[in-house]
């Protein structure tokens, strides 16, 4: 087996008397997609937020490729190679398209000139292109979550963290962002992904976590997990007796 | 906005700069020289403070306490420690700059009006130690021996104001610099996942600001030989800054030369015919900037170049018109 490209140890996340995260531990292979997955209110967004370097753990330790990165500011982590994107979108609204991708690109090609370059390449693979020029804040929900994913790809990260990046979509949306992120993997890059639409985790994880109330309560395949009964529990709640 | 417009723009600003090198060759009228003198001054002012207010999206109402910095150390030193003139503002910028990093640490933390007012009471401190101080001749203010030379100081406020200018354009307009900085303004959170250090990217922002500020401040207090604490620290130069950005459009180059000419003409016209009814001006001036911040948002030159930027500049989340995938009617609503 390769070496994980991350690893969470025993990561807990406390706010005052809350602990959001609860001793969370999980592996992630190069080059795999995890589905992290679990009722609202169960800790996966404070978790990506550790992760990335938003919130420093309370207790645990993260490894990035190898290096404890626990606490270590989202910048910091954004130059190792991790990029994530936003729950709620956060796009650069009074910049244009391409100069939100463009910022994204200086992290690798700090020329101006090469950095559009970049964005270009960038805005052509999430299909956001024919808008380069206008304002984020004139996109459509649909184009700013793809503008998300391509600012965190304009990182050229090794790890992407993708927070509910096809929530809200229709259909043929759903299936582009799917692909996008499949090809995405294709191309080398570890993934974890939070998303409520079943369809989809299921479709393209090729492992699952399942948290409830801050704790990791199953691991493994899809399908396996899909029928762990803690896991329909947590979703379902208890059987009536 | 493409390069090559870009370009042009600057062609356009080296132009007014080689004309207004030439000013004092056909303007022999010294008041008018000294109007144009000044005039200058408020452009680098509004300049250096739109760095901080336009690019970076943090009201400075201490940009004040670097012109005085400046003006003060430019005093100091040469009337306290004879030394020249330039060598004596060069290091007014040094000075600012220090202060800059100071002050800039603790307070670039705060955001929004907590930041307007940590700097507001940064410089109405300075102000006072000032007041009180004995070396800075506490409210008597600091003389300087005169230098009798109205187009020197001409060139010495264009010189500095110029290179502000395009040492701005450079920066903020061409390096990635500038984009970084509307990128902590747009989002501090969002730009950290790219890979941006606010906090520095912030103070850098504020030492650029407060270099020419200071440098300016120098060559003002030799300008007019005589700086007390009220005119080089109280709190006209960030307001006036203020205005000046505001009206012209923030977050440009061009906005805060346009806005410091018209707002500078207008005190100047003011003063010299209706100086009778000095108490007009500042309502005016305040119903200038109320209404400029609810009718223009963009500054008075935005409003003229709104329709040039059609689709842009459409504010919230509408979809003006289907991209290729075409607006579904129900993704807003999800």
């Amino acid at each position: 087996m390769t070496e994980p490209i991350l690893k969470v140890e025993g990561l807990s996340k406390v706010f005052g008397g809350l602990t959001a995260v609860n001793e969370v531990s999980f592996d992630l292979a190069p080059g795999e997609i995890v589905g992290l997955i679990g009722p609202n209110g169960a800790g996966k967004t404070t978790l990506f937020n550790v992760i990335s370097g938003y919130y420093a753990p309370t207790r645990g330790k993260v490894i990035f490729q190898g290096r404890d990165v626990s606490g270590k500011p989202p910048y910091a982590l954004a130059r190792r190679g991790i990029g994530r994107t936003f729950q709620v979108v956060k796009p650069f609204a009074g910049l244009s398209v391409l100069e939100n991708i463009i910022i994204a690109s200086f992290l690798k090609h700090p020329r101006r000139a090469h950095a559009e370059a970049q964005a270009w390449k960038v805005l052509e693979v999430t299909g956001l292109a024919d808008r380069a020029h206008h304002a984020a804040a004139s996109l459509t929900l649909a184009g700013r979550k793809r503008l998300e994913i391509g600012k965190a790809l304009a990182l050229e990260p090794s790890f992407l963290l993708l927070d509910e990046v096809v929530a809200g979509l229709n259909p043929t949306e759903t299936d582009r962002t799917m692909e996008l992120i499949l090809r995405l993997r294709d191309s080398g890059i570890s993934i974890l992904i939070v998303e409520h639409i079943m369809r989809v985790i299921m479709g393209i994880s090729d492992r699952l976590v399942v948290l409830n109330f801050g704790q990791k309560i199953a691991e493994g395949a899809p399908a396996e997990v899909a029928r762990n009964p803690s896991v329909v529990q947590a979703y379902l709640g208890k059987e009536a007796e | 906005m493409t390069p090559v417009t870009q370009d042009k723009r600057l062609l356009g600003a080296a132009l007014v700069c080689a004309a207004l090198f030439c000013v004092p060759a056909v303007m022999h009228d010294t008041f008018f020289l000294r109007v144009a003198t000044e005039a200058v001054m408020w452009i680098g002012l509004a300049l250096s403070f739109d760095v901080l207010a336009g690019y970076t999206g943090y009201l400075n109402f201490g940009h004040s306490a670097f012109f005085g910095i400046g003006a003060y150390t430019t005093a100091l030193l040469m009337m306290k420690g004879h030394w020249p003139f330039p060598l004596a503002v060069l290091a007014g910028a040094v000075a600012a700059a220090v202060g800059a990093l100071v002050i800039g640490v603790p307070t670039l933390r705060l955001r929004g009006a907590y930041f307007a007012i940590a700097t507001w009471a940064l410089a109405r401190a300075i102000q006072q130690l000032a007041l009180v101080s004995t070396f800075t001749g506490g409210p008597d203010g600091m003389r300087l021996t005169a230098y009798l030379n109205p187009q020197y100081f001409y060139y010495a406020m264009l010189g500095v104001t110029g290179a502000t200018f395009f040492a701005l354009w450079f920066l903020l307009e061409r390096a990635p610099f500038g984009l970084k900085l509307k990128a902590v303004r747009e989002d501090q959170e969002s730009a950290k996942a790219l890979g941006l250090n606010p906090t520095r990217l912030k103070i850098q922002a504020l030492v650029l600001s407060a270099i020419p500020t200071a440098l300016l401040g120098g060559v003002f207090a030799y300008w007019v030989t005589f700086i007390d604490p009220g005119s080089t620290l109280g709190d006209l130069v960030s307001d006036q800054a203020l205005v000046m950005v505001v009206f012209g459009g923030m977050g440009t180059l061009i906005g805060p030369v346009v806005g410091a000419v018209l707002i500078f003409a207008f005190k100047t016209l003011f003063w010299a015919y209706l100086s009778a009814y000095e108490v007009l001006y500042i309502i005016i001036l305040g119903a200038v900037i109320a209404l400029s911040v609810v009718f223009l948002p963009n500054g008075a030159l935005g409003m003229v170049f709104r329709r040039k930027r059609a689709p842009a500049a459409t504010p919230g989340g509408d979809a003006p018109e289907g991209g290729l995938d075409g607006p579904d009617p129900l993704e807003e609503e999800a």
